[in-house]
């Protein structure tokens, strides 16, 4: 398993896109000190700066980025029969699907870390010295990671499933666009698994659960669409002819 | 007898069209087996299912003795394959879209370079494979292939946009594998020729079916020379031999005999003048593999 994951990270490394991963944490930064901030008595400044960076890392760049991942990670295998050379190598399909989806899950985490740096790189460029509040700042970057999982499990389904390269980019787009608008709706929002990121890094959601947002949705909507898109997904690769 | 591949009532329909169609095929250990059959026949389809890329719709594939269902990995683990156009990663060199392949393997680093040698690919190792030639990235496929030095290789079109100095290298090296690493090979072709060079089995598949399957040297004999005689008379010589004891048939204008050696055409021929048939041609009409090869096809088309 290590040796199929170890390959698959040589070719990506390979490919030279892993610079994309600054993409996000780098606009995080520049709308972090974009914005001029006053400050409010009482309040942690750093809690402002967040709920400005977060919104639009979250229901932009997270699921947008994660998707172009699982995109360049299947392209180099349709372009020139990559599938047929890599399957007849002994692998089971498991393996190579799941190896895929670790590999895009840990850049992912990588990317949180990076958005965490330019959290802080803001906080210190704009001189905030209020203490820094670690205790919902990790629940917000672990929170948006664990998000994105049934998302980069469904991009790596339609990936695989397409040769082009803009079809799945497009599927992606189309359902994160409409996320700032269906995060506003009391009813749909909380059902709908391109707003969670948002949702699970919004500090200013529900305070008394251990997230922001209470466990059966993250059970039920994250759990739930993580289960349908891993499980369809690595089913389709395991079926389809190459 | 020991098969290293042995596929059963093997068959694979897309909708209502049978691509293969219960095709049975038979490598003995250490044959270079020729799959010849024109284009669309079904042979890279029959390739695919041999390496588990592709479901049988029925039949099964066994490799080394052990099912392709049950057993894949420990399978795959010595195979070794090239299917239809080289496969490769663009975006890497060839030395790197090695190490990807050696990385699952497990095999020791320098066999990279071993097999760059072989298929003198080592002074380029370091570029990127987009720019390669089509010739050098089927090199690049074959050294893929024999990575992990597997038992059997299978290797679709492997000459395909070679130069002839590279499909003379390509013949000498699939030529030397059996004896060196004891390798089973499986190379498929539309061209007879090459396969008539490189093969010591034969099996011809025509709109999914084999039709012919057997060693290199039955197929030749089916080319062997038969000997047309023209006469004043040709059905009364056709007849006359055949009341000798001849082999003969009857032909349009000539008659044509069936003999083994020079000694028994001396015989017929001697015999023909005596009974007083006034011989115009004796002449030599050799059948070409190509020849056989068409007829084959043909009759399974007509059929």
């Amino acid at each position: 398993m290590f040796s199929v994951i170890n390959s698959e990270w040589f070719k990506l490394r390979k490919s030279k896109v892993l610079f994309l991963l600054l993409v996000a944490p780098l606009v995080g930064l520049f709308i972090g000190l974009a914005n001029s901030f006053i400050e409010i008595e009482g309040i942690n400044a750093w809690y402002e700066k967040l709920i400005m960076m977060n919104f639009t890392y979250a229901t932009l760049f997270l699921p947008l980025i994660s998707g172009v991942f699982a995109g360049v990670i299947c392209r180099y295998e349709h372009q020139e029969g990559g599938w047929k050379q890599l399957l007849a190598l002994p692998v089971t399909r498991g393996k190579v699907f799941l190896s895929k989806y670790l590999v895009l899950i840990l850049l992912m985490l990588a990317m949180q870390l990076m958005y965490l740096v330019s959290i802080y790189l803001v906080g210190m460029i704009e001189g905030i010295t209020d203490p820094f509040p670690m205790d919902i700042v990790w629940k917000s970057i672990l929170g948006g990671w664990v998000a994105t999982l049934p998302l980069i499990a469904l991009q790596l389904w339609v990936s695989i499933a397409f040769k082009s390269f803009a079809a799945p980019f497009a599927i992606n787009v189309i359902f994160t666009l409409p996320t700032i608008l269906v995060i506003n709706s009391e009813r749909f929002g909380p059902y709908y698994p391109w707003g969670q990121p948002f949702l699970m890094m919004n500090i200013s959601g529900s305070t008394e659960d251990v997230f922001f947002v209470p466990w059966d949705q993250i059970l039920m909507v994250i759990g739930g669409s993580f289960l349908l898109f891993f499980i369809g997904g690595y089913l389709y690769f395991q079926r389809k002819a190459v | 007898m020991e098969y290293i591949v042995e596929t059963k009532h093997l068959t694979k329909s897309f909708g209502k069209e049978k691509a293969v169609s219960n095709l049975e095929m038979k490598i003995p250990k250490g044959e270079i087996y020729g799959f010849l059959g024109p284009n669309g026949a079904g042979k890279t389809t029959t390739i695919r299912m041999l390496l588990g890329l592709m479901r049988p719709t029925s039949g099964s594939v066994q490799l080394f003795g052990k099912d392709m269902k049950n057993s894949r990995i420990e399978i795959l683990k010595n195979v070794g394959s090239l299917v239809e156009n080289p496969s490769y990663y663009p975006h890497l060199t060839a030395r790197e879209n090695l190490e990807a392949s050696r990385k699952i393997l497990n095999v020791p680093k320098k066999r990279i370079d071993e097999v760059l040698k072989q298929v003198r690919l080592h002074g380029v190792a370091n570029k990127k494979v987009k720019g390669f030639s089509l010739g050098m990235k089927q090199r690049l496929g074959i050294a893929a292939a024999m990575l992990h030095q597997p038992e059997l290789l299978i290797l679709d079109e492997p000459t395909n946009g070679l130069d002839p100095s590279g499909i003379i290298e390509m013949r000498q090296l699939i030529q030397s594998l059996p004896e060196e690493y004891g390798m089973t090979v499986l190379i498929s072709s539309h061209l007879l020729s090459e396969i008539d060079q490189m093969a010591t089995r034969v099996g011809v598949v025509s709109k999914g079916k084999m039709i012919f399957q057997d060693s290199i040297e039955t197929m030749r004999k089916f080319a062997q020379a038969s000997i047309q005689v023209r006469v004043n008379d040709n059905e009364a010589a056709w007849r006359s031999l055949l009341a000798n004891g001849q082999k003969a048939d009857i032909g349009e204008e000539s008659v044509t005999l069936q003999a083994e050696d020079d000694e028994q055409v001396a015989g017929s021929i001697q015999y023909l003048v005596q009974q007083g048939f006034s011989i115009y041609r004796v002449q030599e009409e050799k059948r070409s593999l190509e020849n056989i090869f068409l007829e084959m096809t043909r009759e399974e088309q007509a059929g």
